[in-house]
């Protein structure tokens, strides 16, 4: 949310505002954080914006530091034991001028006592400037999307939540986790909201957990997070949002199928992670002469962040029409190129030639270069930003092409609507060309989720016998066979594709042959139009629950009011409207396919505001290798 | 929302000291360790802080005489407040000397820093605070560069208001002369109307006269031959009369 990057500005410049004038005395500080810290901030902040507040150095906690003893230094981290031991070494050791320590969710008063007497030992008291508890306890990746976190995240992945063998203390422990930092969540967001879960599963678990603890947070005047000062800037509207908490459990198919869009798209098939993509870099397409060693690939990473508007603008536009935007800010760029290329020519000529200028007046000329210096920067970081998805599209259009992915798309929508077939599914699986095997396992899944009744004995066989062919691993299927006969909500076809509906036209993957993106969109014709309106089974609640409406699948949903004095069990919502806001949290992990599919649906509902979390973020091959995992069980 | 517990941390250190005095623990305060350790890297933070003032002094003269610059040649500015152009022209120069040694500062305790042997995060902590220390001084200068372009914009513009007023003077010349011939070619108008009507009336005359001309003329003929016949005449009635008289005196003699 624009919450956490406000808050993290106003943290590191010492909890107060951010003066506007640039024309202000620089302060310099240093940041120490720990890996919790330095995840929550390196999806918001990057290095340029870091230096451009003020910070000169930014260090790991549990790193060698050297004493820089007359600089601030600020930090942002858990308080873990080995952290406030850290801490206190360093007092001892007055690296630091002062000190402004936050702790990313509640210090507990032992240990602050801790650091009390390791500071008086260093004669250091006066030197603790700043103490904060920060509630920061989570991770935002954009304005409408968190995560729990990064660290030790398969202790809470979909893998520890679902195994057959866990035992209370671990689902505790868990839970505890999850509550946590749902809970710094909703104290940053400042509400408290209404909450709905389904019965009989983690979700469920989750929901009564924070109930609790909002209520008893709320019933403790004295230390209650929920007061009026506290509020500030999270306030919503008049009304309280709706927090729905579902379960990963009601829809697997979605964090398997093969996706369209450009963040999607990006997510599934490189490395992308806490909004950074890391690629190798492609040498060049010269072949090496036989013999030598081929030249060694460079890893490139770039940050996708909240300043790069071609980014923000498409991340979630279909994937031909990035490649088209691209083509297009290209062009303008290189128009805008031109320009200024000329104006330097003309002004080079200036002392020479009278003859080409004595025609365009003096005062425009001025007018043009101030334009076109000022502008300079900008025109460089867009073509910085230019070359960026350039290269990013470029890497995913070869996995795209090389996998034939865009096939496997169209009949994974196609098995998710119940739409007719056109080719068969062994087909797809037998085809040496399409896909690696892990692709048709996830058709395969798919199929095997959404198929109204289990495929008879032989066919199964069938499919099997092609799938162990192409060196497919068919464990995750004995996980999703097993997930299948326990869920008692089928996952009918019904389930994906009665909200709307699902046009695809496509041309054949194998009319593409270029390798450069630029050089494929030349050729209008290819433009691959996708329109799927479909709800995804995580939308479809939202829905229901947001606008009040009735429906067998979601009217047997618990109904929690922690602002309420006596809990009950009942499901009857006390609030008959509408919600204006609402948050969707799926316990088990989540993808961005069910992101993108949220914020689809809340362009077409104008003054609605949804906001996406999850306990851990994967794609589909991370979730597959948890199912195997799963079904070796 | 981040809850302030700094209140919290020194209670917590007030009761860590009561426990420790019951507890008769003592802690020796290492007094002289502390100053020796503040002391070896204290030049470089003093003289950067040191540039950081003389710029801050640098803006603050700028933006407090920022008003009496700009305000250049306005009408309404009472004499006190105005500056010449001398005095403008000094502030120019004067800001300009300053910016050039407050960037020679930058670049010595720059090379300072690379020529001292200290660890690699120290070295790249001063690296990022003289990148600091520039940008606000590339801000300061801004500032200076701003004003100046509008001083400059301001002399041009008063050049162009001077231009202007002497072509607005030699337009409203021309358009009174435009008039005055407007005006005469008018008048030319009614002139050559009245000419023409005139002429018309001329040639009728003419056409008279010269009608009269041949009347008289004719009328002149007429009268000679008139004059003539009359001459004639006579001549025959006096030959008439003298051969009557001849006849009478004949017939008298006769008769004699």
């Amino acid at each position: 949310c624009p919450v956490t990057a406000g808050l993290s500005m106003r943290m590191l410049n010492f909890n107060t505002s951010p003066l506007k004038n640039t024309a202000a005395e620089p302060v310099w500080k240093v940041l120490i954080y720990d890996r919790f810290g330095q995840d929550i901030i390196s999806p918001l902040l990057a290095v340029k914006e870091l230096r451009d507040m003020g910070i000169t150095l930014h260090l790991l906690l549990h790193s060698d530091r050297d004493p820089i003893p007359d600089v601030p230094a600020i930090y942002f981290v858990m308080p873990t034991e080995e952290n406030i031991d850290r801490i206190c070494q360093d007092l001892r050791n007055q690296l630091y001028e002062s000190y402004y320590l936050n702790f990313i969710s509640a210090i507990s008063r032992s240990k602050l006592e801790d650091i009390a007497s390791a500071a008086l030992s260093a004669n250091a008291v006066t030197q603790v400037t700043k103490v904060f508890d920060q509630y920061l306890n989570f991770i935002t990746l954009e304005d409408d999307m968190f995560i729990l976190c990064n660290q030790n995240k398969e202790l809470i992945s979909y893998h520890a939540i679902n195994k057959p063998d866990i035992m209370d203390t671990e689902m505790e422990a868990i839970m505890d986790t999850i509550v946590d930092s749902l809970f710094c969540f909703f104290v940053t967001l400042g509400a408290v909201p209404i909450i709905r879960c389904p019965r009989g599963n983690a979700a469920e678990m989750v929901a009564v957990k924070l109930d609790k603890k909002l209520r008893e947070n709320l019933r403790d005047a004295r230390n209650s997070l929920f007061t009026g000062d506290n509020m500030g800037a999270g306030q919503f509207s008049f009304q309280r949002p709706l927090f729905v908490l579902a379960d990963r459990n009601l829809d697997l198919a979605t964090p398997l199928h093969h996706t369209w869009t450009y963040q999607a798209l990006i997510h599934d098939v490189l490395d992308f992670h806490l909004n950074r993509v890391s690629m190798d870099e492609s040498v060049g397409s010269e072949a090496s002469p036989s013999g030598a060693r081929p030249k060694k690939k460079n890893k490139k990473s770039y940050d996708l962040t909240a300043a790069d508007k071609f980014w923000q603008k498409h991340k979630g536009s279909p994937f031909p029409e990035v490649a088209e935007s691209v083509q297009e800010e290209l062009d303008t760029y290189r128009a805008q190129e031109d320009e200024v290329k000329r104006l330097k020519s003309i002004m080079g000529l200036e002392g020479e030639d009278e003859g080409p200028i004595s025609s365009i007046s003096m005062s425009d000329n001025t007018a043009k270069l101030t334009s076109a210096v000022s502008s300079l920067p900008e025109l460089l970081e867009k073509k910085r930003l230019i070359d960026l998805h350039t290269n990013v599209a470029t890497a995913v259009l070869d996995h795209i092409k090389s996998r034939k992915l865009d096939v496997y798309f169209e009949y994974e929508e196609k098995l998710m609507s119940k739409s007719t077939l056109e080719k068969s599914l062994l087909d797809i699986i037998s085809d040496p060309d399409a896909g690696t095997p892990e692709d048709k396992m996830r058709l395969f899944l798919i199929f095997y989720i959404t198929a109204l009744q289990p495929p008879s004995e032989t066919d199964l066989d069938q499919y099997k016998k092609a799938l162990l062919e192409t060196g497919c691993d068919l464990s995750s299927l004995n996980y999703i066979k097993q997930w299948k006969a326990f869920t008692k909500i089928a996952a009918t076809p019904s389930n994906y594709g009665n909200s709307g509906t699902c046009m695809i036209i496509s041309h054949a993957a194998a009319r593409w042959s270029q390798s450069v993106v630029i050089n494929y969109l030349v050729r209008k014709n290819r433009v691959f139009k996708v329109f799927f309106f479909q709800n995804l089974p995580v939308t479809r609640i939202l829905d229901n629950l947001m606008e009040m409406k009735s429906n067998p699948e979601t009217d047997d949903y618990r109904y929690f009011d922690p602002k309420m004095l006596r809990g009950s069990e009942s499901s009857t919502p006390r609030n008959k409207n509408p919600f204006q806001e609402a948050i969707v949290f799926v316990v088990g992990g989540g993808n961005y396919i069910e992101y993108q599919n949220l914020v689809d649906y809340t362009k077409a509902k104008p003054g609605k505001r949804v906001l996406y979390g999850c306990s851990e973020l994967f794609n589909a091959g991370q979730f597959i290798k948890q199912l195997s995992s799963l079904g070796q069980k | 929302m981040a809850v302030d517990i700094t209140l919290l941390f020194k209670a917590s250190v007030k009761t860590v000291k009561t426990r420790n005095k019951a507890m008769g623990v003592v802690f020796d305060l290492p007094k002289d360790e502390i100053f020796k350790k503040s002391r070896p890297n204290n030049g470089f933070s003093l003289k950067a802080k040191e540039v950081i003032s003389n710029i801050t002094k640098l803006k603050d003269f700028l933006l407090q005489h920022r008003k009496d610059y700009v305000n250049a040649g306005s009408l309404i500015s009472s004499d006190l407040t105005r500056m010449t152009d001398n005095e403008r022209d000094q502030i120019d120069q004067d800001a300009q000397i300053f910016m050039r040694t407050c960037s020679e500062a930058i670049k010595q305790l720059r090379s300072e820093a690379e020529k001292r042997v200290i660890s690699t995060q120290i070295k790249e902590h001063r690296g990022a605070v003289l990148d600091l220390i520039e940008m606000y001084l590339k801000g300061v200068c801004k500032l200076y560069s701003e004003q100046r372009a509008i001083r400059v914009k301001r002399v041009f513009e008063q050049e162009n208001q001077r231009l202007v007023s002497e072509m607005s003077n030699l337009v409203d010349e021309v358009r009174q002369i435009e008039g005055k011939v407007v005006e005469i070619s008018r008048l030319q108008e009614i002139f050559a109307e009245k000419v023409l009507m005139q002429e018309t009336e001329i040639d009728s005359i003419h056409q008279l006269v010269v009608g009269a001309t041949e009347n008289v003329k004719e009328g002149n003929e007429d009268i000679r031959e008139a004059i003539q016949n009359n001459a004639g005449f006579r001549v025959w009635i006096l030959f008439f009369l003298v051969m009557c008289s001849f006849s009478l005196l004949f017939l008298d003699w006769y008769d004699s």
